[in-house]
C-alpha cells in the first residue's frame, strides 16, 4: 500500500505516512479531541448553567376505547424529561407511562405511550397536558375524539378490501385500455403518455405538499423538512440509478433492457410507491377514527386510481405485447402497496414515518415523469401542442378526481 | 388530636388482604380490590372520588373510569403540610426554623421572630417542582400568633436574589412599618435587614406578603403566610361594642358570653385547648409563565389531605409513606379553621364543606359569625376568616372539603377531614 499512487502519479505518501493512515489521520485527531473535550472539559467557563428547553411532542392519539386515551409522546430535547402528573380538562388524573423504562423519565429521542383511563364521550373535545417535574407543561388538544379501533385481525382484512378495490382493480380496468391504445396513432399514443405523466405529476405535487405539511407534525428532532427532502431526492436518485443502469445495459445490446416494459415496470413501481403512502392515510385514518370509510371515498379512489393504469401500460402500446402476466405484475406492483400501506398504518402509525413514504413517492414519480419524458424524446418531439395539452388533462383529471377523496 | 396509626393499619390490612388472597388464589377469579373491599377495614362515607384508584395496574374489577387526583406521593419532607396546619409561633414556643422569643418592654408583651426570605425549590404535586421565594423556606411562611395590643417584631434578612418586604394586613400606625417600596426602608435588597414593628391589632385571621414589585411574582413565588391576633378577653369585657355587630342593649349575660367566645380563641386561656386549630392557606401556583395556576391547593401540595389509595366505596388508605392523608379530627371538640386566600391570578377562591354547614367569622375580627349556617365562602385575593365546625353530631368517617371552583378541586384544592 504504501508504494501505491495517485491516479496523476504524484506520490500519495503525506509527510512519508502510507496513504491509508493519512485517510485515518483526520478521523483519529477528531476522536482525540473529542476525548479531549470530554476529559478537561475546557469550555467549563462558556457555560452559563443555562439548561436546555423541555422539548416533548405528542404526534399522536389513539383512543382504543371510550374508557381509555393514550397520548403517543416523543422526547426530542437534549435532556431525560419526567411527566409528574397529566392533566385532562384542567383536572389532574390517573395515568402510567408505557415504554419509559418503567418509570416516567423519557430519555432523549425515546418515545413513550401515556395511558390515562378517561370515560370521554365521542366528538366532544378533549384538552390534555402533560406536566413535567419542572412544572412546563406539554399541551395537546384532542378534537372531536372517536375511537380508533386499532389492529385487529378485522381490520387488517378490511386494508387488503380497500387495497384491492382502491390500488389493484382501478389499475388493471385501467390497463384494458391497452387494445385501444395500440390501435392509436404515434403522435396520439404519446400525447397519452404526456397524460400519464400529468397524472404522476399531479400525485407528485399533491403528495409533495402532503409530505411536507406532515412535516410540521414530526417531533423537531426528526428534522421533519430535512427528512421529507432526504427522502425526495433519495428515492429519485436510487430509482435514477436503477434507470442508468439499465441503460447502460441497454447500450451492451441487452433486448430486454431496452424494451418499454422496463419503463412501464419503473412507472408501476413509482406508482406503486405512492399508492404505498396513499394506503398508509387510509390506513391510519382508519386506526385512528379518523375516517369512515363509505362508497363515496372508495369510489373517489378508484375515479383517481383508475388513470394509474393507462400510464403503466403507456410505454409498451408500440411494442409486441407483453405477456399477460406482465400486466397482472404491473397491476400488483402499482397497486397492492395501498394494502401494504393500510397494514402499516394501522400497525404503527406516526407522521415521521407517513411523511417518509410520501416523500419515497414523491422521488420516485419525479424520475418516473423524467423516464417518460425520454420515452417520448426518442420519437419525436416533447413540447407539441398535444403532449403539453395532454398533461394539463392530466393534471387537470387528477384535480377532479382528487376532490372526490378527502381523507 | 387522637393519633392514629395509619402505618400500623395498613400493614394490617395488607396482611389480611394477602392471607385471604391466598386462601382464595385456587381457582378464584376474586381480584385484590374485591378482597380488600370485602375486608371493609376503614369504613366510612361515600367517598366521591380522589386519589389513585388503581395504583396497582388492575383493571379489573373497579371503576375505568379513571379517576382524578395525583398520581404517586409527596417525596420532598422538607415542609409537611400536615404539621404546618398546627404550627402556630408565639415566641414562646414554635417551628425551629423560626428563631423566636417572647419578652416585656415598656409595659408590652413582645412576640419577636427571625424572618429570612430565600430563593429555594418546592414540591407542589407529587414530582413537580417549583421555584419558590419563601420566608424561612417554607410556603406559606410561618405563622405568628400573637395576642391583641402585643407588639410583633420581626427581624427580617432578605437572602433571595430580588429585593423584597414584609407587609402585614394589620391595623399598622406607623407609615414606615408598612411594608411597601414607598415608605420606611422600602425594599430590601440582597442581604439587607431591617426590623419590623407592628401592634397586633385587631384580633382576627390576618395575612403578610412581600410587596415589592411585580406584586402579582413576589406573592405568587410563595413570599406569605398567616397571622392569628388572638382576642384579648380583658379588652374585650371593657370595649365589647368593639368585637360585635351589634346594636342592641349590652347585658351582663351578653358580655359574659363575648368574653367566653373570646377566651376560647387566646391561645394563653385553658378554655382555647379544646378547640382544634388549623391554619389553612388557598395557594396556587403558575409553573409554566402562562399568567393562570396549574396548580391550587391548601398549605402548597395539591391533594396532600386527600386519600391515598381508595376503592372508591369508602375503603381508603393514606399513601404508603403518609404524605397524603385527610387531616383527622375529633369530632366531640370544636374546629376552628383560620383560612387565608393567597391565590394569585384568580380574582377569587372558595372554601365549601360537605355534608356540613359552619359559622364563618369575616377576617376573623368578630366574635360574632359575620354568616351563619352556611356551607360555602368566597374570599377574594388576601381575603381571610375564621371557620368554626361542629362534627359532634356527624358519623365518623371522611367528610370531604375543597374549593368549589370545581377546576381548582381538580387542580388540587382538595381535601378530606377524617373524623373521628
Amino acid at each position: 500500500m504504501a508504494e501505491s499512487t495517485a491516479p496523476d502519479g504524484q506520490d500519495s505518501a503525506i509527510f512519508g505516512l502510507p496513504r491509508w493512515v493519512a485517510a485515518l489521520l483526520p478521523i483519529v485527531l477528531l476522536g482525540l479531541l473529542v476525548g479531549g473535550l470530554f476529559a478537561t472539559s475546557p469550555m467549563a467557563d462558556l457555560d452559563n448553567r443555562g439548561a436546555p428547553l423541555p422539548d416533548v411532542t405528542i404526534t399522536h392519539v389513539t383512543l382504543p376505547s371510550d374508557e381509555t386515551i393514550v397520548l403517543h409522546a416523543v422526547n426530542n430535547g437534549p435532556d431525560a424529561v419526567t411527566v409528574s402528573q397529566v392533566l385532562v380538562d384542567d383536572a389532574y388524573w390517573n395515568f402510567h407511562v408505557e415504554g419509559a423504562g418503567g418509570d416516567n423519565t423519557i430519555a432523549p429521542l425515546q418515545s413513550a405511550k401515556i395511558v390515562i383511563p378517561y370515560h370521554w364521550n365521542p366528538g366532544w373535545d378533549l384538552g390534555t397536558a402533560l406536566v413535567l417535574s419542572d412544572g412546563a407543561t406539554i399541551h395537546h388538544d384532542i378534537i372531536a375524539p372517536q375511537v380508533s379501533p386499532g389492529l385487529t385481525a378485522g381490520l387488517l382484512w378490511t386494508m387488503v378490501v380497500v387495497g384491492i378495490f382502491v390500488g389493484v382493480i382501478p389499475i388493471l380496468l385501467g390497463m384494458l385500455w391497452f387494445p385501444f391504445m395500440r390501435t392509436m396513432s404515434s403522435r396520439a399514443l404519446h400525447g397519452i403518455l404526456a397524460f400519464s405523466a400529468g397524472v404522476l405529476a399531479f400525485l407528485a405535487i399533491d403528495a409533495g405538499f402532503e409530505a411536507f405539511e406532515l412535516a410540521g407534525e414530526i417531533p423537531g428532532a426528526f428534522e421533519g423538512t430535512a427528512l421529507v427532502s432526504l427522502g425526495i431526492l433519495g428515492a429519485l436518485l436510487l430509482v435514477q440509478s436503477i434507470s442508468a443502469w439499465r441503460e447502460g445495459k441497454a447500450a451492451d445490446g441487452h433486448d430486454a433492457a431496452q424494451s418499454g416494459l422496463w419503463v412501464a415496470y419503473l412507472v408501476a413501481i413509482g406508482i406503486g410507491l405512492h399508492n404505498l403512502a396513499e394506503g398508509l392515510a387510509i390506513g391510519s385514518s382508519f386506526a385512528l377514527g379518523r375516517v369512515s370509510l363509505g362508497a363515496f371515498l372508495i369510489i373517489g379512489f378508484m375515479l383517481h386510481n383508475v388513470t394509474e393504469g393507462p400510464a403503466v401500460v403507456a410505454p409498451v402500446t408500440q411494442e409486441e405485447r407483453p405477456a399477460w402476466w406482465h400486466f397482472a405484475a404491473l397491476g400488483v406492483i402499482a397497486g397492492a402497496p395501498v394494502i401494504l400501506g393500510g397494514w402499516i398504518g394501522s400497525l404503527a402509525y406516526s407522521p415521521t414515518l407517513g411523511a417518509f413514504f410520501l416523500a419515497i413517492g414523491v422521488g420516485a414519480i419525479l424520475q418516473v415523469i423524467w423516464e417518460l419524458r425520454g420515452l417520448v424524446a426518442r420519437e419525436g418531439r416533447v413540447g407539441t401542442a398535444t403532449n403539453l395539452l395532454a398533461f394539463l388533462i392530466g393534471l387537470v383529471v387528477m384535480y377532479a378526481t382528487d376532490l372526490l377523496v378527502v381523507l | 388530636m387522637p393519633s392514629h396509626d395509619y402505618e400500623s393499619a395498613r400493614e394490617r390490612t395488607e396482611s389480611l388482604s394477602s392471607r385471604l388472597v391466598e386462601s382464595l388464589q385456587a381457582g378464584s377469579s376474586v381480584s385484590r380490590r374485591t378482597v380488600l373491599g370485602g375486608l371493609g377495614l376503614a369504613g366510612g362515607a361515600a367517598l366521591t372520588g380522589i386519589g389513585s384508584a388503581d395504583s396497582d395496574g388492575d383493571a379489573g374489577g373497579g371503576s375505568t373510569h379513571g379517576n382524578f387526583g395525583a398520581v404517586g406521593e409527596y417525596q420532598d419532607v422538607r415542609f409537611d403540610p400536615h404539621e404546618y396546619l398546627t404550627q402556630f409561633n408565639t415566641g414562646e414556643s414554635g417551628q425551629e426554623n423560626v428563631p423566636q422569643r417572647v419578652y416585656e418592654e415598656d409595659g408590652r408583651t413582645v412576640r419577636e421572630f427571625e424572618l429570612t426570605a430565600v430563593d429555594t425549590t418546592i414540591t407542589i404535586a407529587p414530582g413537580v417542582e417549583f421555584e419558590a421565594w419563601a420566608f424561612n423556606g417554607q410556603v406559606p411562611g410561618p405563622t405568628m400568633r400573637a395576642v391583641e395590643g402585643d407588639l410583633i417584631r420581626v427581624q427580617f434578612q432578605n437572602l433571595g436574589r430580588h429585593a423584597h418586604t414584609i407587609h402585614p394586613h394589620l391595623r399598622n400606625l406607623d407609615p414606615n412599618m408598612d411594608g411597601i417600596p414607598t415608605n420606611g426602608p422600602g425594599v430590601l435588597e440582597t442581604g439587607e435587614s431591617f426590623t419590623y414593628e407592628w401592634i397586633a391589632q385587631p384580633p382576627g385571621t390576618h395575612f403578610y406578603h412581600c410587596h415589592s414589585l411585580p406584586l402579582k411574582e413576589h406573592i405568587h413565588r410563595g413570599l406569605y403566610g398567616a397571622f392569628v391576633i388572638d382576642p384579648d378577653p380583658e379588652r374585650v369585657r371593657e370595649n365589647p361594642r368593639d368585637y360585635v355587630n351589634y346594636h342592641g342593649p349590652m347585658t351582663d349575660d351578653f358580655v359574659d358570653d363575648l368574653v367566653a367566645r373570646a377566651k376560647t380563641l387566646n391561645h394563653e386561656y385553658a378554655e382555647n385547648d379544646d378547640v382544634q386549630e388549623l391554619v389553612m392557606v388557598m395557594n396556587g401556583f403558575d409553573t409554566n409563565f402562562d399568567g393562570d395556576n396549574e396548580v391550587y391547593a391548601v398549605n402548597t401540595q395539591a391533594f396532600c389531605y386527600g386519600v391515598g389509595d381508595t376503592d372508591g366505596k369508602g375503603n381508603w388508605q393514606p399513601s404508603p409513606n403518609g404524605t397524603i392523608k385527610p387531616i383527622q379530627v375529633d369530632g366531640q371538640r370544636p374546629i376552628h379553621v383560620h383560612l387565608v386566600n393567597a391565590i394569585e391570578f384568580d380574582p377569587i377562591n372558595s372554601f365549601h364543606t360537605h355534608s356540613q354547614f359552619f359559622d364563618y367569622y369575616d377576617h376573623g375580627t368578630t366574635l360574632h359569625p359575620t354568616d351563619k349556617t352556611v356551607d360555602t365562602v368566597m374570599q377574594c385575593q388576601a381575603q381571610r376568616g375564621r371557620i368554626e365546625l361542629d362534627y359532634s353530631t356527624h358519623d365518623p368517617g371522611l367528610y370531604m372539603f375543597h374549593a368549589h371552583q370545581s377546576e381548582f378541586a381538580e387542580l388540587g384544592w382538595m381535601s378530606f377531614f377524617e373524623v373521628v
